[in-house]
C-alpha cells in the first residue's frame, strides 16, 4: 500500500516534470516567434517603447499600409507571394521528380563507384550560398535568365535534389524487389510497376522529402537576393527588405509581410505532418 | 538511343547529375579560376590578368582571416553540437507526449517557418541592449542592468548561436523523433525485465539506436549551416572589433563591398573545404553507425 | 503615422497642383516609343517619386521600365554584378555619391547631355560631390543628407537640473554647441540603463563617417592630397577620444558598437537618449506621436563644433544614365525629369532634404510661412547644418577603406586596443590598400 503510493507519488511528480520542462521549450521556441506576430499588430510607437508596454494595442494599421500603394507604405504583397509561390511548388515538385529517379537509380541499381557518386552529390549542396552567389549570377546572365522565375527555380531544384535522393533511396531499397517483379509479370511494363506499386510504398517518403524542399525555396534569401531584381520576380525573403531604407527600418511592417510569410508554410506542415514522421523514419536510415 | 548507350541507372541519375552541374559546378569552376586573378567586380577586366597563388598567399598569411577560420570551426562544433543535444532532449519529451502530438510537432517546426534574414532582424532587436526584449524583461523583473547582448565578446557569440541553435534545433528535434517512433517496443521492455535502470536502457539501447538518425541530422545540418550567414550578417556583421567575424561575413564584405571578388573566392574555397571535411565526417560516422546496428548497406 | 501621411500627401498634391502648370510648359522632349529600362532604389521614403513616372511617359510618349527596385546597400550590390557579368546595357540606375566613384566606366557624363543652365540651378557643392575626375555621373534628387543635432527639450527645462549642471560643470545648460559640451551634458543626464546622453553609429561605413567629421572638426584630415592615411593624427586620436570617453562613462547605451542609423533612431524615438546626431529622413519620424515617445519634446539644432569647425559628413541620393544606354537623350530627359523643380518640391514636401537652391529657398518660405514651428525649426538646423557638409573622397577605395578602418575603431572603443594602436593599426592597413591600388 505505501510502496504503491510513493509509486503514484513520483510518478505524478515525473509526470508534472515533464509538462514543466515541455512547456518551458516549447515556450522558448514560441515566444521569439509569437513576438514577430504581436509586433505586426502593434503601433510602431510601442514596439520600441521604452520603458517597455507589456499590455499591448491592437492595431491592423501596419497590414493596411502594407496593402496600400506604393509611396504609402505600400509593397507588392500579392506579387511576392505569387512569385514565391510559383517557384516553391514548381522547384519542390521537379526536385521531388529527379530525386526520385535519382533515388531509384541508386537503390535498385548496382554499378561501380555509387558510394562516390552519391557523396560527390552530396557534397554540392555544402556549397555556402555566399559563395555560390556571384558565379552563379555571371553565368546566369550570360545565358539571359536573371530575374526570372525559371532561373530561380533552376537554382532550387538542385538545391533540393541531393536531400531528396537521400530519402527517397532509403525508401525504394526497404521495398522488396519481389513486388515489382510481379507486377512485371502480370505484364506491366516497369515504368507502369513503378507507379503502380513502388510509389505509394515511398509516398510518405515523398511527402516529407517534399516539405523540407518546399520550406528550403520559400524561406531561401541570399541566392534569390542576387538572382531577382523586379516586382516580377522577387520572393517573399528579398521583400523582406522593402521595408529597409538608406537610414531607417519599419520593423512593424516587416513583421506584417513575415506573418504572411509563416502563415501558409505553418499550414502546410500541420497538412503533411502525419506523413512527415512517417517518411523521415523509413527514409534516412536504411541507407 | 540513349538507352542502348548509357546504362539505366545512369539515365536515371541523369538529370539530378545535369542540373546540379548546371548550377553549382560550372559556377564553382568559374570562381575556382577567379580565385587565381585580382578580379575585381567592378573592373571586368582583371578576370584576365593571372596572378597565381597570390590571393591564397594572401589570405593564409592574414592573421584577421585565420581568427575568422578558427572562430568559424568554433561556432560550427558549439552550434552543431547544441543543437544535438538540445534536439535529443527535445524529442524524448515530444516521445512520451500522448495528446495532441501533431500540433506540438507542428510548433516544435515553427522556427523553421523562418527565412533566415527574418531570423536575423528578430535576434537583432530581441537583443538590443536599451530597447530589446531580453533587456526589457529584465530590468522589468527589477534587474537594473543594460547587459551589452551584441558587442560584449562572450555574450555577441552566445546570441548570434542562440539565434542560430532557435533556428535550427528543430530539424534534430524532428528528425531525431523519427527515430524513436521506428524504435522497436520488444529490447527495451526485456531491458526492463531484466532490471535495467532507465539510463542504462537508455544508454545501451535507445542511443546507439537513435545513432544513424543523429547522423543523418549533422549531415544535413552541417551543409546548410552556411546559411547562418543571413543570421550573423544582420546581427553583428561580424563586429565589434571582429568579435564575431565569421568566414562568411568577411567573405561577403570582401566580395561584394570591397569588390574583391578574386580574393573572396580564395576565401570561399576554403570554406567549402572546410564544408565537405565537416559532411565527410559525419558521413563516415553516419556508415559505421548503421553498420553497428546491422542496417549498413 | 496616419496624421503624417495626410500632412505629406497634402504638401505634396499642393506642390504637384503647382507644377503641373510648369511641367506643361517644360519640354521633356519626345520619344515616342522608347522604352527606358531603370534600377530605382526602394523603400518607402524614395516611391514617393516614382508616382511622378507616369507624368513623363505621358510628356514624352516613351515608357519606363523598372527592372529592379532594391534597397541602398542590395542595389550597390547589384550593379556591382552587373559591370562584372556586362549585362549593363540598361539605361537609368539610383546613385549615391559615395557609391558613385567606384562604378568606374559605367555612367556617362551627364555634361554632355543635361545643359550647363540646368545644372547651374542644383546647390554647387553638391554638383562638386557628385562629380569624380571632372565627370558629372550623377543628378541629384531631393535626397541630401547631413546630420544635424535632435534633442529631448524637457532637458533643458528644469531649473533644479540646470543649476546642479552648472555648479559641477562651470557653465550654463543649454543646448550643447560644441563637441565637448555634448561629452559634459551627456555624462550628466545618462542614468544607464534607463535613460542615456548620447549615441552614435557603430559599426560598418557609418561609425567611420562619424569619425570622419569628427576628424575634421578637430583639424585634421583622413586622407591627404595623396589619398595617404592620415587621420592618426593627434586631431584624430582627439576624435576617437571622444568617443571612447562616452563609451566608458556609460553615457552611450552598452550595445552601441553594433548600431547603425535604423537602431539609432528607433532608440531616439523611444526617449531614452537625450542627444542624437542624425539624418533629416528621421525629422518627422521622431515628431510623430504614432512611432515616436519623443514626439512634441524633440527640438533640432545645426550640429556643434570641434575644437577647430563644425563639419558635416554628408551624402545624397541621384540618378545617372549607362553608356550602354542605347537612348540616352531620352534616358537623361528621365532624369532631368525626376530631378526637376517640380520634383524636388514634391518630394521634399515628405521631409527630404532639396539639393536645388530654388527649392531649399521655397520649402524654407514654406516652413516659416506654415503653421508647423517643429518643420520650420528642422529646416533652419538643416539649412544651417549644409553649410558645413563635405563629402567623402570620390575614390573608389573609400567604401574598402571604411571596412579596414571600422574594426579598428570599434576596438578602441570597446577597450580591445589603445586610440593610438588602433587608429596606426587602421592606418597601416588602409596605406597598404591605397599603394595596392596605385596612389604613391
Amino acid at each position: 500500500m505505501d510502496r504503491n503510493q510513493t509509486h503514484r507519488n513520483r510518478k505524478r511528480a515525473l509526470k508534472t516534470l515533464h509538462f514543466i520542462a515541455l512547456f518551458a521549450t516549447m515556450s522558448v521556441i514560441c515566444i521569439p516567434g509569437l513576438w514577430i506576430v504581436l509586433n505586426s499588430f502593434r503601433p510602431t510607437v510601442e514596439i520600441m517603447a521604452k520603458p517597455p508596454i507589456w499590455t499591448p494595442t491592437f492595431t491592423l494599421d501596419h497590414y493596411r499600409a502594407m496593402f496600400s500603394g506604393a509611396g504609402e507604405g505600400g509593397v507588392p504583397v500579392f506579387s511576392y507571394f505569387r512569385n514565391s509561390l510559383i517557384v516553391s511548388v514548381v522547384s519542390t515538385a521537379i526536385a521531388i521528380l529527379i530525386g526520385m529517379s535519382g533515388g531509384y537509380a541508386f537503390a535498385r541499381y548496382r554499378f561501380k563507384g555509387k558510394a562516390g557518386y552519391f557523396v560527390g552529390l552530396m557534397l554540392f549542396r555544402a556549397v555556402p550560398g555566399v559563395a555560390l552567389s556571384l558565379p552563379l549570377f555571371i553565368v546566369f546572365a550570360k545565358v539571359g535568365i536573371i530575374d526570372t522565375h525559371f532561373g530561380l527555380i533552376l537554382v532550387y531544384v538542385a538545391l533540393n535534389v541531393p536531400f531528396t535522393i537521400w530519402l527517397t533511396d532509403g525508401f525504394f531499397r526497404q521495398i522488396p524487389k519481389e513486388l515489382h517483379e510481379a507486377a512485371e509479370i502480370d505484364g506491366c511494363t516497369r515504368w507502369q510497376a513503378f507507379w503502380k506499386v513502388e510509389f505509394p510504398v515511398a509516398r510518405s517518403g515523398v511527402a516529407s522529402a517534399a516539405i523540407f524542399a518546399f520550406l528550403t525555396s520559400w524561406n531561401e534569401f541570399a541566392l534569390a537576393s542576387q538572382l531577382t531584381r523586379s516586382v516580377g520576380s522577387k520572393t517573399m525573403p528579398v521583400g523582406l527588405l522593402d521595408f529597409t531604407a538608406e537610414f531607417t527600418i519599419n520593423w512593424g511592417g516587416m513583421c506584417a509581410l513575415a506573418v504572411l510569410m509563416i502563415v501558409p508554410a505553418l499550414i502546410l506542415t500541420f497538412i503533411v505532418q502525419k506523413h512527415l514522421i512517417a517518411g523521415l523514419t523509413f527514409g534516412g536510415v536504411k541507407g | 538511343m540513349l538507352r542502348r548507350r548509357f546504362p539505366e541507372w545512369f539515365v536515371l541519375l541523369l538529370p539530378a547529375i545535369i542540373v546540379i552541374a548546371a548550377v553549382v559546378l560550372i559556377p564553382l569552376i568559374f570562381s575556382l579560376y577567379s580565385s587565381f586573378t585580382p578580379y575585381k567586380l567592378t573592373r571586368p577586366s582583371t578576370l584576365w590578368t593571372w596572378v597565381g597563388t597570390y590571393n591564397y598567399e594572401k589570405i593564409l598569411t592574414d592573421a584577421k582571416f585565420w581568427a575568422a577560420f578558427g572562430r568559424t570551426v568554433l561556432f560550427l562544433t558549439i552550434v552543431l553540437n547544441l543543437e544535438l543535444v538540445l534536439g535529443l532532449g527535445i524529442a524524448l519529451l515530444m516521445n512520451k507526449v500522448t495528446w495532441g502530438q501533431r500540433t506540438l510537432r507542428t510548433i516544435l517546426m515553427f522556427p523553421m517557418m523562418f527565412s533566415p534574414i527574418l531570423v536575423g532582424f528578430q535576434f537583432k532587436f530581441i537583443f538590443n541592449d536599451n530597447i530589446g526584449l531580453v533587456n526589457n524583461a529584465l530590468q522589468s523583473m527589477g534587474f537594473n542592468v543594460a547587459l551589452p547582448w551584441l558587442v560584449d565578446g562572450k555574450l555577441a557569440m552566445f546570441s548570434i548561436i542562440f539565434a542560430e541553435v532557435w533556428m535550427s534545433t528543430s530539424v534534430f528535434a524532428i528528425l531525431i523523433l523519427a527515430g524513436l517512433f521506428a524504435m522497436p517496443r520488444d529490447p527495451l521492455e526485456a531491458a526492463k525485465v531484466d532490471g535495467c535502470t532507465p539510463w542504462q536502457s537508455f544508454r545501451h539501447i535507445t542511443l546507439p539506436f537513435l545513432m544513424p538518425f543523429i547522423f543523418i541530422a549533422m549531415t544535413i545540418r552541417s551543409l546548410d549551416v552556411a546559411r547562418a550567414y543571413d543570421i550573423v550578417q544582420i546581427m553583428t556583421g561580424g563586429g565589434p572589433a571582429r568579435r564575431t567575424e565569421l568566414l562568411w561575413t568577411l567573405m561577403s564584405r570582401t566580395g561584394y563591398v570591397d569588390a574583391r571578388m578574386g580574393l573572396a573566392n580564395a576565401m570561399g574555397y576554403v570554406s567549402i573545404l572546410l564544408s565537405i571535411v565537416f559532411t565527410i565526417y559525419f558521413f563516415h560516422k553516419l556508415s559505421a553507425a548503421r553498420a553497428q546496428i546491422g542496417m549498413g548497406g | 503615422m496616419k496624421r503624417m501621411n495626410i500632412l505629406k500627401a497634402l504638401l505634396a498634391s499642393t506642390s504637384i497642383v503647382a507644377a503641373a502648370d510648369s511641367a506643361m510648359a517644360q519640354d521633356w522632349g519626345s520619344f515616342d516609343g522608347v522604352t527606358i529600362e531603370a534600377k530605382l532604389i526602394g523603400g518607402e521614403q524614395y516611391e514617393g517619386l516614382y508616382a511622378r513616372i507616369a507624368e513623363w511617359e505621358a510628356a514624352t510618349g516613351a515608357t519606363v521600365d523598372i527592372i529592379s527596385k532594391k534597397s541602398h546597400f542590395e542595389i550597390d550590390k547589384e550593379i556591382k554584378s552587373d559591370m562584372a557579368a556586362g549585362t549593363t546595357d540598361w539605361c537609368v540606375g539610383s546613385n549615391h555619391s559615395s557609391f558613385a566613384p567606384q562604378y568606374e566606366g559605367l555612367y556617362v557624363d551627364l555634361n554632355d547631355l543635361v545643359p550647363a543652365e540646368v545644372i547651374a540651378e542644383f546647390v554647387p557643392g553638391i554638383i562638386g560631390a557628385s562629380t569624380v575626375g571632372g565627370e558629372l555621373l550623377m543628378l541629384p534628387r531631393a535626397q541630401f543628407d547631413v546630420s544635424v543635432l535632435y534633442y529631448l527639450k524637457s532637458n533643458y527645462e528644469d531649473a533644479e537640473q540646470a543649476a546642479a549642471f552648472e555648479a559641477e560643470y562651470g557653465y550654463p545648460l543649454t543646448v550643447p554647441d560644441t563637441w565637448e559640451q555634448v561629452k559634459d551634458q551627456a555624462m550628466f543626464f545618462a542614468d544607464p540603463p534607463n535613460f542615456y546622453g548620447t549615441q552614435y553609429a557603430g559599426k560598418d561605413e557609418a561609425i567611420v563617417g562619424r569619425f570622419y567629421e569628427m576628424v575634421v572638426a578637430e583639424g585634421g584630415n583622413y586622407l591627404d592630397e595623396d589619398n595617404r592615411p592620415i587621420f592618426n593624427s593627434d586631431a584624430g586620436q582627439r576624435a576617437l577620444q571622444w568617443f571612447v570617453d562616452l563609451y566608458e562613462a556609460g553615457a552611450v547605451p552598452a550595445g552601441t558598437t553594433s548600431y547603425v542609423w535604423d537602431d539609432l533612431g528607433q532608440g531616439f524615438a523611444s526617449g531614452t537618449v537625450a542627444l542624437n546626431l542624425d539624418w533629416p529622413g528621421w525629422a518627422g519620424f521622431f515628431n510623430d506621436p504614432e512611432a515616436s515617445q519623443a514626439a512634441g519634446n524633440v527640438g533640432v539644432a545645426v550640429q556643434p563644433m570641434g575644437s577647430v569647425t563644425r563639419t558635416g559628413w554628408s551624402g545624397h541620393h541621384g540618378f545617372s544614365v549607362t553608356n550602354d544606354c542605347e537612348n540616352k537623350d531620352a534616358a537623361a530627359s528621365l532624369v532631368m525629369f525626376l530631378t526637376s523643380e517640380e520634383s524636388q518640391l514634391a518630394e521634399s514636401a515628405g521631409g527630404s532634404l532639396p539639393t536645388r537652391t530654388a527649392v531649399w529657398e521655397a520649402n524654407i518660405a514654406a516652413a516659416e510661412a506654415g503653421d508647423d514651428p517643429f518643420r520650420a525649426e528642422a529646416l533652419a538646423a538643416f539649412a544651417a547644418g549644409a553649410e558645413y557638409a563635405f563629402a567623402v573622397p570620390a575614390i573608389p577605395e573609400w567604401g574598402e577603406s571604411t571596412n579596414l578602418v571600422f574594426p579598428e575603431l570599434q576596438a578602441a572603443i570597446v577597450g580591445d586596443k589603445t586610440v593610438e594602436e588602433a587608429l596606426n593599426d587602421a592606418a597601416e592597413a588602409v596605406d597598404e590598400l591605397m599603394r595596392e591600388s596605385g596612389y604613391y
